[in-house]
């Protein structure tokens, strides 16, 4: 890796004056599982390294009203293994278990799952100038493209967002603090991904010059559950994933919302499968109906058309899961 | 050749105390607790770092190379060219030059200021896009194109027999090019000491360390003792490691260069991309039966592609596989095509996974078609034993083959419950989860390897304090040869495997051949042996008279050295103390030739000792998500024979080291290369996917111990038929075969819609 200068600042004013207002020369470093590989490939090459892993409020896990708050620098691990959250919010506590392996959950943030970058092969490849380091094509549209986007209309790039606890969130209406060198703004968790086209875009509004501080997830008494489906069982990524949260009264489900992950250059909300189940009784056909449903619009490429399949069948099951039901898949 | 002498060389004891048992292996401990010192971790004073910098392009002519920027990067001390101006380079990935500096970081920042000019030339890294241009020519060499000649076989009448056969079936089948992928990548320590007679040392990375004392003599015009390779353990080889490669060579010119000791282990993405891989293997395949199970005709067009360089990628002259002595008719093509990649290396049992994926499926399409059990299909088309084998030489592979298959079927089909759970094709459950099960049969040679003199030897040396070491040049690449050495010379000494200090992987101890074709144990287990025999014999010679003894009447007995004449004993320390100032040393060896060498009636002179060929069942367990395409394996039961099983545990080990490698290869691995940008898309542990422990089956192993007819190689055959019988079990469960390994949740998803679409 490039040579740079690392700091590690104690407070939050202290670190957001050691950023930059352009993206590339400054990093921010928590658990360093996405940015040491980053900086390995050459595809991160900073001058400066700001560690925030120094400041103490960042890293904890709070209740406060009708809230759950979890600092940034809140490890996976803790919050896979976290008791309460596990009751409270099952979809995300699944999903933060299910992340890598126990290294990279022992070392990895949630800030950090949230804001890293995508793992496009030809993003990742030092050698291949792909749209989002600075060329004029991506690589991925009519090449290899397996574990890649379904939903792609309107997309220049076609990577997933690799993120595995932003579904849940969203699907919890999670908000994040992002704090800047003026101001503190909170952002619904379902407003904060964007699909990047440019090296000057980033997966997320998260400005270069902003730290995500923390994030908040009220308290609603939903139901919910995240299913992967993957090619591994044992670290890997999901080939597609779906988050489900629901109030369920009377056996009736409302309050319906669903994620797909690993599905779209962003965590893709689908809001076509989510009214498909509002107000009904939970069942495998009312769950196979939301997961048709939940691929309306999709343009697989040359090689996802599967993954349409597997994102019908991981939220008909993240329903069933969500609702308690006998789990009919497994043996 | 005709015999000097009609007596035995050596025999294996008849009552053995440790061999054929469970013995742990010698060094676990060092290797569990980390005291172990592979290659990587070798540091020595005032070593340097280096690395290689690799054309990104696959394929081009370097116009121009610039280094002066690099030469000024704070650090560097030395660089190597190993491509010169106007090569041309075959893949991404290929040699421009080697640069060393005081820390690793320093080397990159040095390479990465090193300006090379290229000329980007046409390349073709996709089987499928070569034979669309079959004309085309994108590699340097001789060739006239990327498209070879085929290669073509015929027997009997194809045709004919499949106009009077009751059924015929024909499909796809094939498997994806993987690499070796070994934990410990290729790489060396290279030194050139002040002083002594040996003028290179290397701590290499390697499966055969006379080979590469033997290669960087001769690059360096060394005698043969001048270099020395030493490979106390290495983190594997699968075959790709038997020389000293580009970067060997480099890292000693860098060393040379310095006059200070250099590191050159590869990146992982090089290890990848540049040090060898199995070739991918694709084809039709036509096969023909009659109502009874019997296999009429067999048909094999098929293709795959060795990289930039090469010629295998099947093993065409035993197509179609295990079965092609039974069978009548065949006819055969075979297809290479050479793309602009990293070239093939020997992979765990070269060509022969992909034979067995190729028609050991095909066979069970043909038995569904027939409505029969495969497992019964296999059983009527098993190559017969050979009446004149049976006869002149009984414990051959020929006089024992059918034996040991139907012997070894039903052991698999016991332990695997075939009976109970084989259904016909598609009738693996009510729900979206399919259960399947599937067999595939295998072969392997595995004999030692050759040479007389002997090409294998071990010392063994027994010292007046009563420690025993035995020294080999031969290594350990995980298999296990340093507690088989030590155990078969505690076996003949009394003494207990730990007891015997198996001082091995060091290329100045005799000669050895490199551990390929599961030929190690074979040839050094009886190397061992006979050494420790003549190191008894000798001990007995030198102390017989302070024991007031005839040595002929010495004998070994668990601690002990007894006079059986008087049925007095001495503890083996107090006995090896009698050597006063002298020691026991005796270095023999064994060999292919002295395996095979006849009297002069024909018969074997020393039968029994090591012996060539196996057989070897598996059968796969799995579940198929159908509205996923996910497959879980869930059992394999690997029934193996290996002539006489030396160490039970070792063996075993083997056998699931081979199951698991084969795991991956069905439903994981896959090299896969972008034709835009002709480079490996996944050069990693990311996205080149491995099983992990939640992906790796339960295992059954049984060894199908043979003790008669002496040992034989147990590295390659376990890993042939895993991924054959994975398929075939999934054909079992969903009753449609996925054409191509590895399968994964898309093919299985695609293959079910077209079963879907035909319904």
């Amino acid at each position: 890796m490039k040579n740079f200068t690392y700091y590690q600042p104690t407070s939050v004013p202290q670190a957001l004056g050691l950023l930059s207002d352009k993206w590339g020369a400054t990093e921010i470093l928590a658990g360093g599982t996405d940015l040491l590989d980053l900086t390995k490939e050459y595809v991160a090459q900073p001058d400066r390294v700001v560690s925030i892993t120094g400041i103490p409020n960042l890293i904890g896990i709070q209740s406060e009203g009708d809230a759950v708050r979890i600092g940034a620098t809140t490890k996976l691990a803790a919050i896979a293994d976290h008791s309460e959250l596990r009751q409270l919010f099952p979809a995300l506590t699944t999903a933060a278990g299910m992340v890598g392996g126990p290294q990279i959950r022992n070392m990895g943030t949630i800030g950090g799952n949230l804001c890293q970058r995508n793992r496009c092969w030809y993003f990742r490849d030092e050698e291949v100038l792909c749209l989002l380091k600075g060329g004029d094509k991506c690589y991925a549209l009519d090449g290899e493209n397996i574990y890649h986007a379904i939903f792609t209309q309107g997309h220049k790039c076609v990577m997933v967002n690799p993120s595995t606890l932003a579904p849940p969130l969203i699907a919890l209406g999670a908000t994040v603090e992002l704090v800047g060198p003026q101001a503190q703004r909170t952002v619904e968790l379902a407003k904060f991904f964007v699909a990047p086209a440019s090296a000057a875009e980033h997966e997320t509004v998260l400005q270069p010059n902003e730290i995500l501080t923390r994030v908040t997830i009220p308290q609603k008494g939903l139901k919910s559950a995240s299913y992967e489906i993957r090619q591994k069982q044992s670290y890997d990524w999901p080939l597609v994933q779906a988050a489900v949260a629901f109030q369920l009264n009377g056996g009736k489900a409302s309050n319906v919302s669903i994620v797909l992950g690993h599905v779209g250059p962003t965590p893709v909300i689908a809001t076509a499968a989510a009214q498909a189940l509002e107000g009904k009784a939970i069942n495998e056909d009312t769950a196979a109906a939301a997961g048709e449903a939940a691929t309306q619009g999709a343009k697989p490429l040359s090689q996802t058309g599967y993954k349409v399949r597997l994102a019908q069948v991981a939220v008909k099951r993240a329903i069933l899961t969500a609702a308690g039901g006998q789990k009919y898949w497994e043996a | 050749m005709q015999s000097k002498t009609r007596k035995p060389l050596v025999a294996w004891p008849k009552q053995r105390r440790l061999i054929g048992k469970d013995v742990q292996r010698v060094d676990g401990p060092e290797k569990s607790t980390g005291t172990a010192k592979y290659s990587f971790d070798i540091n020595r004073p005032g070593m340097l770092h280096a690395q290689i910098l690799r054309c990104p392009y696959a394929h081009a002519k370097i116009k121009k190379i610039d280094t002066s920027a690099a030469e000024k990067i704070p650090g560097f001390a030395a660089l190597h060219m190993i491509a010169s101006e106007g090569a041309e380079l075959d893949y991404a990935g290929a040699e421009v030059l080697a640069i060393a500096a005081d820390t690793e970081e320093h080397v990159q920042d040095a390479l990465r200021a090193v300006r090379v000019e290229y000329e980007v030339l046409p390349f073709l890294v996709k089987e499928e896009d070569a034979l669309k241009n079959p004309s085309l020519k994108t590699v340097s060499g001789r060739d006239p194109s990327n498209v070879s000649k085929p290669t073509l076989a015929d027997e009997g009448d194809v045709d004919a027999a499949y106009k009077e056969a009751d059924a015929v079936v024909e499909g796809e089948y094939g498997v994806a090019t993987v690499c070796h992928h070994c934990l410990e990548p290729h790489g060396l320590v290279a030194e050139w000491p002040k002083e002594g007679s040996v003028k290179l040392r290397v701590w290499c990375s390697v499966q055969a360390t006379r080979n590469v004392a033997a290669g960087l003599a001769k690059e360096f015009d060394l005698g043969p003792t001048e270099v020395e390779c030493l490979t106390d353990y290495m983190g594997g080889g699968y075959g790709s490691k038997f020389g000293p490669d580009v970067q060997g060579i480099a890292c000693s010119h860098l060393a040379k260069k310095t006059g200070r000791p250099v590191k050159l282990m590869l990146t992982r993405e090089a290890e990848i991309t540049t040090a060898g891989n199995r070739p991918s293997a694709y084809g039709r395949v036509k096969m023909a039966g009659k109502k009874d199970g019997t296999i009429t005709a067999y048909e094999v067009d098929c293709y795959g592609t060795p990289g930039a360089t090469g010629r295998a990628t099947v093993n065409f002259a035993m197509l179609p596989y295990v079965y092609k002595d039974a069978i009548p008719n065949y006819r055969l093509k075979h297809t290479v095509i050479l793309t602009n990649c990293g070239a093939a290396r020997a992979m765990r049992a070269p060509g022969h996974p992909q034979n067995c994926l190729l028609t050991d499926t095909c066979l069970d399409d043909l038995a569904a078609k027939l409505g029969l059990d495969p497992m019964e299909v296999r059983l009527k088309n098993l190559p017969k034993n050979v009446p004149s084998a049976v006869r002149d030489y009984p414990l051959s592979w020929n006089a024992v083959r059918e034996t040991i298959y139907r012997d070894e079927i039903a052991i698999a089909a016991k332990l695997a419950k075939w009976k109970e759970k084989w259904h016909p094709p598609g009738e693996g459950g009510k729900g979206p989860i399919k259960y399947g099960i599937g067999m595939a049969l295998h072969t392997w040679g595995g004999g030692a390897a050759g040479g007389d003199p002997p090409l294998n030897e071990c010392t063994v040396i027994i010292s007046r304090d009563g420690s025993v070491t035995a020294q080999s040049s031969t290594q350990d690449l995980g298999t296990g040869q340093r507690t088989v050495t030590a155990m078969v010379v505690a076996e003949i000494l009394g003494l207990e495997p730990h007891e015997v200090f198996a001082d091995i992987g060091n290329s100045s101890y005799g000669q050895s051949t490199g551990s390929g074709g599961s030929t190690t144990c074979p040839s050094q287990a009886p190397s061992a042996l006979r050494a420790a025999i003549g190191a008894r014999d000798q001990l007995f010679a030198k102390i017989a008279k302070k024991l007031g003894a005839k040595p002929e009447n010495l004998a070994i007995e668990p601690g002990k050295v007894v006079d059986t004449a008087t049925g007095k004993s001495v503890p083996w320390k107090k006995a090896c103390a009698m050597l006063g100032m002298d020691e026991v040393r005796v270095k023999l060896g064994w060999s292919s030739v002295y395996a095979n060498e006849v009297d002069d009636e024909g018969k074997l002179v020393t039968p029994g000792v090591s012996n060539l060929q196996v057989g070897g069942v598996q059968i796969a367990e799995v579940r198929v998500d159908t509205e996923t395409g996910q497959v879980f394996c869930d059992h394999i039961v690997a029934v193996q024979d290996v002539g006489m099983v030396v160490n039970k545990l070792l063996c075993e080990s083997q056998v699931a080291g081979g199951v698991i490698m084969a795991v991956n290869y069905a439903l994981l691995e896959d090299r896969i290369m972008d034709r835009h940008t002709g480079r490996q898309v996944n050069p990693d542990m990311e996205f080149y996917k491995l099983a992990g422990i939640q992906d790796i089956p339960r295992i059954t192993v049984h060894m199908h111990d043979m003790p008669e007819r002496g040992v034989i190689g147990i590295g390659e055959p376990p890993t042939i038929s895993t991924a054959a019988a994975i398929s075939n079990a999934i054909f079992n469960a969903i009753g449609v075969r996925v054409s191509h390994a590895p399968f994964t949740p898309d093919k299985v998803l695609a293959a079910l819609a077209q079963k879907g679409g035909k319904a």
